[in-house]
């Protein structure tokens, strides 16, 4: 009967006992730790940078466990777990450390790198900087070029203008000599050459062969000087009515006029006037002074074409 | 017989005691690991802990003083808990130290980088 009692209450202490036993005591550092610990390894960067320290501090964290499966003293066991969380810190901080090493030489690395572009734009900018110089350079030489090519055309310009000049003069000098042979007179119209009364025919419209050769020079003369016109103006002595006198003049001017025609003179380079009686050079008071005022006068042009008319 | 030798087994059992107490204190002076700790504390020191790692340090100074002090009344056991302490808490410090300066070094270098660049922008 004693016995039927006693056993429940033994199996129920020896149970109580056997789990005692069997579960390892713990302390609050000691999960801490643990939980460290964890963190620590899941960290990849430990994995990778600090694996001979991971390793120290699971082995003190393995030591702190077998204290606290012996059931040993809370304070041997959190000895231990204190030291084993040391060296968990440690493990992330040599990973820190190694990393940021890493990070020094890879930048280093960039920094080399970037200051190799750096050169190399200052090479380049250099470069650009020479080019424009270069440039600049050309541009200088083309404009000495240009200035020396200027020079050059302003001085044939020169020469060609004092060409022209001396060839103006001689054509001048020409002309002076060709005008002497027909006794012209310099007045302030112009070069004047005066035909005589002798120089025409009997029938007043046509010039005598002395005529003729004065023509032909003045003809001459007109095609040497192709931008000279001619006024040409008849002129008679007062014998006879003014409205004869006035016919008279402007015939005798018409013969001069035909016959420089025919000697290949245009017709737009002679102007003709018969001015009758009016502006005798002389007094009609004498047959000798009325064969004066039986004239033409031809007025020479200035070389752009001009004549003064009275 | 009987009284002698229970004489005899006292006096052994005594002098096994004596040379237990005797060897175990023996075998752990701890002053290895008191000397051993104070290198790691200075090793930190001299590392910049005490600008990286003020708290570590201070720990570790802590525990070695409480080490040298448990030796001097001959308390071995804690003399060795609080040197293992000590060194624990010294080699942290230290390792925070080199991180820091490490990553400071980093930093400068990265900030080198960044000037270079803005220069090599402006001349572009």
């Amino acid at each position: 009967m004693k016995h039927l009692y006693l056993t429940p209450v033994v199996l129920a202490l020896a149970t109580l006992l056997a789990a005692c036993g069997s579960s390892p005591k713990s302390t609050s550092l000691l999960e801490q730790a643990h939980s460290d610990y964890r963190i620590a390894q899941s960290n990849p960067n430990v994995g990778r940078y600090a694996p001979l320290e991971l390793k120290q501090a699971g082995d003190a964290l393995a030591q702190a466990d077998a204290l606290a499966t012996e059931r040993a003293s809370s304070e041997k066991i959190d000895q231990l777990a204190y030291l084993a969380r040391q060296k968990i810190a440690l493990t992330e901080e040599v990973a820190k450390q190694k990393m940021a090493e890493t990070d020094v030489r890879n930048a280093g690395q960039e920094r080399n790198q970037v200051r190799l572009d750096q050169r190399t734009n200052e090479a380049n900018a250099a470069n650009i900087r020479a080019e424009q110089a270069r440039q600049v350079a050309l541009l200088a030489i083309n404009d000495a070029a240009q200035s020396q090519a200027d020079t050059d055309r302003a001085r044939q310009q020169t020469q060609a203008a004092q060409m022209d000049a001396a060839n103006a003069q001689q054509r001048a000098t020409q002309l002076e000599a060709q005008l002497g042979e027909l006794s012209a007179k310099k007045t302030a119209r112009g070069m004047v050459i005066t035909l005589g009364d002798v120089l025409f025919g009997t029938d007043l419209s046509r010039l005598t062969s002395d005529g003729e050769a004065s023509a032909k020079k003045l003809a001459k003369i007109l095609e040497l000087n192709p931008q000279r016109t001619v006024l040409i103006e008849g002129f008679a002595d007062s014998t006879g009515t003014a409205e004869y006198n006035q016919q008279l003049s402007v015939r005798r001017a018409m013969a001069v006029q035909t016959a420089l025609q025919t000697l290949g003179v245009g017709r737009e380079r002679v102007v003709i006037r018969g001015y009758g009686e009016s502006y005798p050079v002389a007094a009609n008071d004498s047959a000798q002074n009325r064969q004066m005022n039986r004239r033409v006068e031809i007025v020479l042009s200035d070389e752009a074409g001009r004549t003064i008319a009275r | 017989m009987t009284r002698n030798s229970r004489r005899l087994m006292a006096v052994l059992v005594g002098a096994a005691a004596t040379l237990m107490l005797g060897c175990s204190s023996l075998k752990t002076p701890a002053t290895a690991d008191v000397a051993v700790s104070k290198a790691a504390v200075d090793n930190a020191a001299g590392a910049g802990a005490a600008q990286y790692a003020p708290v570590e340090l201070m720990a570790a100074r802590d525990k070695l003083a409480l080490a040298n002090k448990a030796m001097s009344v001959k308390d071995y056991k804690l003399a060795r808990d609080m040197a293992a302490q000590a060194q624990a808490d010294a080699k942290l410090a230290q390792s925070k130290a080199n991180s820091a300066k490490a990553q400071a070094a980093a930093d400068a270098v990265q900030d080198d980088i960044r000037v270079l660049r803005e220069e090599l922008e402006r001349n572009l």
